[in-house]
């Protein structure tokens, strides 16, 4: 008796605290759903799974950005918002790469899928290495400044990044081949187009091998433990710099991924997509909880699913806002983010 | 010529010296304690050996070779691996993924398992509890854990930082018991402690540092009968 008296302040303490906030938080999600389900109901079923494939798709792409962004900060608390800019950078690299692959629009077939796959290993990779080069440069030798040093950095790498591709191909949106099928079928009342198919396959490919490797791989556990303690990694004799140089390439060849498929799924790029693109992706990533893996590849999916239903069953003037507004409600409801979990000191 | 040999050493904080002119050895089969108060610059100590800092002055060698500059991960390649102080577990980590850890500069598979084996022999604990994250073990078993992690880098020097720290009295027995058991089995081990007492107990010779300096010398015993080590430390 005495002993539940005694315990009894420290719950009401929990109480007023986090857990006022997660009511909230549950308000708001609710409302949000309430009213879509009633946007839902106003159209028709197979609208909403077109809606629903086309989130599911973009929400995937975002992922594979979010991963890049979580990545970075779980190993050294940087938000490199030259990631974005590396993402469009994959788009860049893979147009200028078709045509040395004989890859051009209508003469769509398998004969492509090879050539198509060696574009994307080559994207990938000079993205990766454009990335390493950029930590190298720009933030390395930051490492022990204060955290907005770096910071400023990264958003003046981003700034170079946008302006390279700038002067490369110019300020207009270019034209990215279609390539993939557009067939379309059906299943019930559900249209799913091949090239959804392909695009979502894709993703979901790369964040699964991905994971593997993080939880697997000798290298992936390196970058888990360096994260987590890097003294204690060193002290392991984990060489950090050249951990968090493979941090880096592989966060950004997902990331030049997700520029091919963006570019093969929206059909044009620019030199400012990444912007927003990747503001969006950071979203996604602090949205699952930043540093935290599955919930960057949850979060992606969210947002994209998100991002489809506002532009469709609202209105897309306000997806951005709607978008910013989760980022700023999670920050301060629930900055751990949705899987984010909160780790007993050492 | 000794396994590990710091002479002299000076290693700054930004302006801040923490360690002054300090030269310890240790040789094969040995426990060697340092021993001091809060602040004396035990732990700067180590983390210089183990290359986390680097010296302004003074030479580190191991096994006759040069190691003053050498990076932290190429140390524990030549052998020198420490279990820091705070235990430094990877906390998200289960206790099997910690104790592979241990073992990332090793290749052979087969070894690497039988060393396993032998950290669960010294730990049962550890072997109940390998599923378990690490962050959620208590403070003892967090300590096995670190030690542990520690071995499984087969070191041929071990250093151990504040072993005892927080812990219960009867999990401070187990810990130092532990520590003449990893040292019978033929591994020298470097004993940062506060706990004058115990340490000096299980450590053939011992340091006492105080402020950065390397005020006194001598075996286990003669450090545990000085007056001064008496008066300062032990509380006599």
């Amino acid at each position: 008796m005495i002993g539940a008296l005694a315990r009894m302040p420290s719950t009401l303490r929990t109480f007023g605290g986090s857990q006022v906030s997660n009511l909230v938080g549950l308000l708001i999600v609710a409302g949000a759903l309430a009213l879509t389900l009633q946007h839902v109901l106003q159209h028709s079923a197979s609208f909403f799974f077109q809606i629903l494939i086309i989130g599911i798709a973009d929400g995937t792409i975002y992922g594979l950005i979010a991963l890049g962004y979580t990545m970075v900060y779980g190993i050294i608390e940087l938000i490199n918002f030259a990631h974005g800019d590396v993402f469009t950078l994959g788009g860049y690299f893979s147009l200028a790469l078709f045509p040395i692959f004989g890859i051009a629009e209508g003469k769509a077939g398998f004969g492509y899928v090879i050539p198509l796959l060696v574009v994307a290993a080559i994207t990938m990779l000079l993205c990766g290495v454009v990335n390493v080069a950029i930590e190298r440069v720009a933030y390395r030798p930051l490492r022990h400044a204060p955290r907005l040093a770096p910071l400023i950095t990264a958003i003046g790498m981003s700034s170079i990044l946008e302006g390279a591709m700038y002067l490369w191909r110019g300020p207009n949106s270019l034209h990215y081949p279609d390539l993939l099928p557009l067939t379309r079928f059906n299943i019930g009342p559900v249209n799913i187009g091949v090239k959804d198919l392909i695009v979502i396959t894709f993703a979901l490919v790369l964040v699964v091998v991905f994971t593997l490797f993080i939880n697997l791989s000798k290298l992936g556990k390196a970058m888990r433990a360096t994260a987590q303690d890097r003294d204690a990694a060193q002290l392991m004799g984990i060489d950090i710099n050249r951990t968090i140089s493979a941090t880096f390439f592989i966060g950004a060849a997902l990331a030049g991924a997700g520029g091919i498929t963006w570019g093969l799924y929206i059909s044009s790029v620019d030199p400012f997509l990444g912007f927003i693109t990747g503001l969006i992706a950071f979203t996604a990533a602090v949205f699952g909880g930043i540093g935290n893996i599955p919930g960057a590849a949850l979060g992606g999916l969210l947002i994209g699913l998100i991002r489809a239903f506002s532009d469709s069953y609202f209105d897309s003037s306000w997806t951005e806002v709607l978008i910013f507004g989760i980022l700023i409600a999670t920050l301060v409801f629930r900055p751990t983010g949705l899987l984010g979990m909160r780790v007993p000191e050492k | 010529m000794a396994l590990l040999e710091v002479s002299g050493i000076d290693v700054f904080y930004g302006r801040v010296q923490a360690v002054r002119g300090a030269s310890l050895t240790v040789d094969a089969g040995e426990v060697v304690a340092l021993i001091g108060s809060n602040g004396a610059g035990k732990t700067t100590t180590l983390r210089t050996i183990s290359g986390l800092l680097h010296p302004a002055g003074g030479k580190i060698t191991f096994n006759g070779k040069d190691i003053t500059r050498t990076e932290p991960q190429n140390i524990v390649h030549l052998g020198i691996c420490q279990s820091p102080e705070g235990r430094r577990l990877f906390a998200r980590m289960s206790v099997l993924d910690n104790l592979r850890m241990g073992a990332y500069t090793r290749k052979n598979a087969v070894e690497i398992k039988r060393d396993m084996e032998r950290v669960f022999e010294l730990f049962p604990r550890l072997k109940e509890r390998s599923n378990q994250i690490a962050g959620t073990l208590s403070g003892g078993e967090q300590q096995m854990c670190a030690m542990g992690r520690a071995l499984m880098a087969k070191p041929k020097l071990l250093m151990l930082d504040e072993p005892s720290l927080g812990l219960a009295p009867i999990l401070v027995e187990t810990i130092f018991n532990i520590v003449r058991e990893i040292n019978a089995q033929g591994t020298p081990v470097l004993l940062v402690e506060q706990n004058a007492h115990k340490a000096l107990e299980v450590a053939h010779r011992g340091y006492v540092l105080e402020t950065g300096v390397i005020v006194q010398t001598g075996t286990g015993k003669e450090l545990l009968e000085s007056e001064e080590v008496q008066r300062a430390y032990l509380g006599m």
